[in-house]
């Protein structure tokens, strides 16, 4: 096909007149059956490559891409186009995926989005020997480097594929961020005949700014003071999960319209958020980095970041979501230069605790190969007979398999590790190698911060792109420093904020059954004592309290959703969603609980019942309880007791001391994994007076919330001695383990 | 061999319908002509090979389907099972000597490789073995070990548990043959899965990696068993079944199989097979070779019928074994068991039979196929 003809088809199927001389050199090759890497820009129109080359092939495109918004958006733009595209992913139901597949094996799929971590499932597996394949893409191919920004273990397998397709298969590899270095080995994996198409990576609709602060503070008061001037919606990025949460909430109290996102909302919660920010129902929305990437919405007008990223790369990556329309946006960097009494600056602190947390250490890994020695195992197990967190175990996991060292077996539904005859030794050199790398990325990032020239020319060079380009557009060329106006007045606003802020336990459950006739799915949940939700497929059909409006029901749907709620009633844990005063790391109340509990420092202090007490009558002070009864200690040690005694008689409730250890459990700190701390306090307490609870409403207190499992076991036998329900109260909920 | 050709190699080795003598011609076509299997199928035409319009047919199905056989394989690599091509250094070059043509075009294995390159015996006999065969077993399984040969089993109840099981114990090392694909065997794998890591065991399939097992997969797994060793014992076989399809089949194709000698009343074929030209051997699994040792078992030298023969042409048989080489008529009489033959006799038959070349060495004629019949590239490029 010539130029002149595809240009035609491309008015056609995508309303576009022309391709762009790189975006036709691309195709051309593709229809040819070659093999390409492209580099280009986000917003360049890489995707128009693979999208148009696919329509002219008789059989499938697969698109592997870790972007599950991505997916979404362009398979909803493509089949607007008449172009029949669909995704496999963790979003949809396994029903709606098998009818994914059974549609691309009948030929009824154009192009097909995939995440790389569906490689592992077996219906994908087995429906990829019958499917006719014409084409097959690597979105954000950087992930398959390990010397990339953002290696993803589930793209090994990806370019063990590409190796292994045949030669005259068209394959294509995209991405908006590789250094050189990651060029050269995207084309070494890929391998075969490669033409590598790079272009040009400046966005100069950019305006970059770094804010160099003196305390956490500062960055919230700017933001509180200075985000509605901010023309249009964006994004926030903070370091951390808790982050996310704090800004967002800090940004409502002064009257900005922001929501937090991070990867512990559930797909539902997220996919709203994400059309949510679509729509620009938000002033923005504050994140970890999981979010944004793909999402094409081409007017995201800023991009802060509270804390610095990893490398100018990833940096790049992260802004290069905005402004994809070409005009100006707004980008920001805080830095918190203050520095400790070792001298290491606040904001280095973070990046460097990932850097050196990436990799559990060297016996871990040993201990993990010794138990796979012993006998196969799934990665459960694996957790169960090293006692190491999950996290580290998929670590872990992950290295060992990259190195041969041990392979995962499908069997079944099940997946075994197994080690491998011949393996050779841990090689813990390759771990260190990237540790120096990725310190070296970090000062360039720090090179950032403190460059006086031109920023978009550092970022530029850095991705060596070396191009005698004029930049300009940042604070270290025409436009103005910006800086922070910090008063007492602000200052205030803060510590209000900080007293009245208040983590949320997570403990209650939900019922879900679908209706079958109108395929409905209805959830019930009792997030807190006096309420009740009812989800209508997973959107908010109506909060109660305590009575349900039947007359917000039709007929039928009350017949369906009244058993629903006695069911729930009678099978599900009657704990509700608590509260706790603090949480652990992020104030002083943290290194207050540590003197006591681990430094003999007597009993709790009382600023810290009065900040547990004004959470809990925040959130419960209108109703009536029954009961106060606390978590009786693993060890000796009566600090939990004392506290609690002190809680009920300001609260004028009863205490209880019935509820006891009924066999020796272990510190549930010592348990790196939800397994084995459930293991460990399963059928472990009881209630001496079990007729007390029949009836009754339950404060349970206790010093820490971690895992929720201790709570949460207790809860259920509660519930079966009929308590009506169980508040969980604490002084403070860990942050991912950090005690 | 490149790993990327890997993919080409499994498509024709599941290309369905055409056999394996066929597929193994192809391979030595591509080699005479300096090129790849990957070359082969990427090419316009099959390399200009000459191929008869079905052969093409299935052949260009394959083509189409190259890249779903991509997928199959990365997950069998990723899974750790190895893919061993019969180019493959890595292949049993005595699987190869004794297949010829007929060796598998690839070889799924689990565990240790090198095992491959190691001498090797098989140990067959049936599933509902007595004691004394489990005995022999274990005995044969035990000196296997102590010269380090490996033992060759088929992971059938029986005996062949018992090799394999008596193996580990004398610490030796085996291999198992599936009668299934290598990826449905996890329960077998899990069991062996410390001798396995630990390189005693090697788990070896020919078939589609997911194949489940099959009475016919079962019996074309004997002949991969036989091929993997260079001794064969067999300690009981019934007068039908996979033992007595296997033997006979061996004997055919002019292997020397070792048959335990059975007791005077005992329950099974074992007699019928040494009858048919199969080696006796005592309980130790050495030979016995006098007649006056068989009537120490009790047991009359009954004259091997010619009606046990009637399975078979005298001539295809001679031709099987002309396959391994070059004999004197006096060697081709003793290893088959032609007791009615001499050697004059033997040579008039010889000379009437085409296909058969005479080779003067001195005094003696040796026999052997023409070339054509047994091409040099063979032993060249296999």
């Amino acid at each position: 096909m010539n130029r002149e003809d595809a240009e035609i088809k491309l008015k056609r199927v995508f309303g576009l007149d022309h391709f762009y001389d790189e975006q036709w050199e691309a195709i051309r090759r593709l229809l040819n059956g070659e093999r390409i890497l492209m580099i280009q820009r986000t917003g360049f129109g890489k995707s128009l490559c693979y999208q148009f080359s696919a329509t002219q092939f008789s059989g499938v495109t697969v698109i592997f891409s870790p972007l599950i918004a991505l997916m979404r958006d362009q398979v909803k733009a493509l089949n607007n186009k008449g172009v029949s595209a669909r995704y496999i992913n963790s979003e949809q139901s396994p029903e709606e995926n098998s009818s994914t597949i059974q549609d691309a094996l009948n030929g009824k799929v154009k192009i097909l989005y995939i995440a790389p971590e569906r490689q592992e499932n077996m219906e994908w597996i087995e429906a990829t020997r019958k499917m006719n394949l014409s084409m097959v893409v690597i979105d954000e191919a950087h992930t398959i480097s390990v010397w990339g920004h953002d290696f993803r273990p589930a793209f090994r397998r990806i370019i063990n594929l590409v190796k292994l397709l045949p030669q005259s298969l068209p394959v294509l590899a995209t991405t908006a961020t590789a250094t050189k270095r990651v060029q050269q080995d995207i084309e070494q994996q890929i391998g075969g005949k490669l033409t590598t198409i790079r272009g040009l990576l400046i966005r100069d609709n950019f305006r970059l700014y770094v804010i160099k602060v003196h305390s956490e503070d500062e960055k919230l008061v700017w933001l509180a003071q200075n985000l509605n001037h901010i023309e249009g919606t964006g994004l926030i990025y903070t370091g951390t999960r808790v982050d996310t949460e704090i800004y967002a909430k800090w940004l409502v109290a002064n009257g900005i319209n922001a929501i937090n996102y991070n990867a512990g909302h559930d797909a539902d919660t997220r996919k709203d958020i994400e059309n949510g920010l679509m729509q620009n129902r938000y002033k923005c929305v504050v994140s970890t980095n999981a979010l944004g990437m793909g999402i094409d919405k081409p007017d995201i007008r800023f991009i802060i970041h509270t804390q610095i990223p990893a490398s100018p790369i990833h940096y790049y990556q992260e802004i290069g979501r905005a402004g994809r329309d070409g005009k100006p946006t707004t980008i920001i960097l805080f830095y918190n230069e203050s520095k400790d009494e070792n001298g290491i600056a606040e904001d280095y602190k973070l990046p460097i605790a990932f850097i050196d947390g990436a990799r559990p250490s060297k016996e871990k890994y040993l201990k993990a190969i010794e138990a796979l020695k012993q006998e196969p195992l799934t990665e459960r197990g694996l957790m169960k007979a090293t006692n190491l967190k999950q996290t580290q175990i998929r670590v872990i996991k992950a290295d060992l398999i990259d190195q041969g060292i041990v392979r995962e077996v499908v069997n079944g539904r099940n997946k075994i590790l197994e080690y491998q005859f011949g393996a050779k030794e841990l090689d813990t050199q390759s771990f260190e190698d990237l540790r120096i790398a990725k310190l070296k990325d970090l000062d360039a990032m720090m090179g950032y911060v403190n460059t006086t020239k031109p920023r978009m020319e550092y970022l530029c060079k850095f991705l060596d792109d070396d191009n005698n380009v004029n930049y300009s557009n940042c604070d270290n060329t025409n436009l103005e420093k910006l800086t922070v106006a910090f008063t007492d007045k602000w200052q205030k606003n803060l510590s209000d904020f900080r007293e009245n802020y208040f983590p949320v336990l997570e403990v209650s459950e939900t019922s879900s059954k679908t209706h079958k006739p109108s395929n409905i799915k209805w959830s019930i949940n009792i997030p807190f004592d006096n309420k009740i939700d009812i989800y209508k497929n997973d959107q908010l059909f109506g909060s109660f309290s305590r009575v349900i409006d039947w007359d917000c029901f039709s007929p039928d749907e009350r017949e369906f959703v009244e058993p629903l709620l006695e069911s729930h009633l009678v099978r599900k844990s009657h704990i509700v969603n608590g509260v706790a005063a603090s949480y652990y790391g992020v104030s002083n109340v943290g290194s207050a609980l540590h003197r006591s509990k681990y430094e003999n420092g007597g009993d709790f202090p009382d600023f810290l019942l009065r900040l547990t007490l004004k959470a809990f009558r925040k959130t419960f002070g209108n109703t009536r309880f029954d009961w106060v009864l606390y978590v009786p200690p693993t060890h000796s040690g009566d600090l939990v007791k004392n506290f609690a005694v002190k809680f009920a008689s300001v609260i004028k409730v009863p205490i209880s001391h019935k509820l006891v250890k009924s066999r020796q459990t272990s510190e549930q700190k010592v348990f790196q994994n939800g397994w084995l701390k459930q293991d460990n306090i399963k059928d472990a307490f009881s209630y001496l007076s079990p007729e007390e609870i029949n009836g009754k409403r339950i404060i349970l207190l206790d010093d820490i919330y971690d895992s929720g499992a201790t709570m949460k076991e207790i809860g259920k036998m509660l519930t079966a001695m009929g308590a009506e329900t169980i508040v969980p109260v604490a002084i403070a909920k860990t942050v991912g383990g950090d005690i | 061999m490149m790993e990327n050709e890997l993919t080409y190699w499994v498509a024709l080795a599941h290309t369905p319908t055409i056999w394996t003598k066929r597929k193994n011609e192809i391979i030595v076509y591509c080699f005479n002509h300096g090129k790849t299997i990957a070359d082969f199928f990427e090419s316009e035409n099959f390399l200009g090979m000459e191929l008869k319009q079905e052969e093409h047919n299935l052949l260009m199905q394959t083509k189409n389907e190259l890249a779903n056989y991509a997928f199959l394989v990365e997950e069998l690599l990723n899974q750790g099972y190895s893919i061993i091509p019969i180019t493959s250094n890595e292949y049993s070059q005595t699987l190869k000597t004794n297949l010829k043509y007929n060796a598998p075009i690839i070889l799924y294995t689990k565990g240790n490789k090198q095992i491959l390159q190691e001498k090797a015996i098989a140990i067959v006999g049936s599933r509902n073995a007595n004691d004394r065969s489990l005995q022999f077993t274990d005995n044969v399984a035990k000196k296997a070990s102590s010269e380090y040969k490996v033992v060759v089993s088929g992971f059938a109840k029986g005996v062949d548990k018992q090799a394999l099981d008596s193996t580990l114990n004398y610490k030796g090392q085996s291999i198992i043959v599936l009668p299934q694909g290598i990826t449905t065997f996890a329960s077998g794998m899990k069991k062996y899965y410390r001798q396995i890591i630990e390189g005693d065991v090697l788990v070896l399939s020919v078939f589609h990696p997911k194949s489940p097992w099959s009475v016919d997969l079962a019996m074309a797994r004997n002949s991969i068993i036989y091929g993997l060793a260079s001794e064969i014992y067999a300690a009981q076989s019934d007068d039908k079944g996979g033992t007595w399809s296997g033997v006979t089949d061996g004997l055919k194709k002019g292997r020397i199989v070792y048959v335990r000698m059975p007791e005077k009343n005992e329950k099974c074929a074992n007699m019928t097979l040494i009858n048919m030209g199969a080696e006796a051997v005592d309980m130790d699994g050495n030979l016995i070779q006098q007649k006056a040792e068989y009537e120490l078992f009790g047991i009359e030298s009954s004259v091997m019928a010619e009606s046990t023969l009637s399975y078979d042409t005298l001539d295809e048989r001679i031709i099987e074994l002309l396959n391994n080489g070059e004999y004197t008529a006096k060697q081709i009489i003793e290893i088959l068991h032609l007791s009615d033959y001499n050697s004059q006799k033997l040579s008039q038959r010889l000379s009437k039979l085409d296909g058969i070349q005479i080779n003067k060495k001195g005094k003696t004629n040796k026999y052997s196929l023409q070339p054509q019949k047994q091409p040099e590239q063979l032993s060249l490029s296999l």
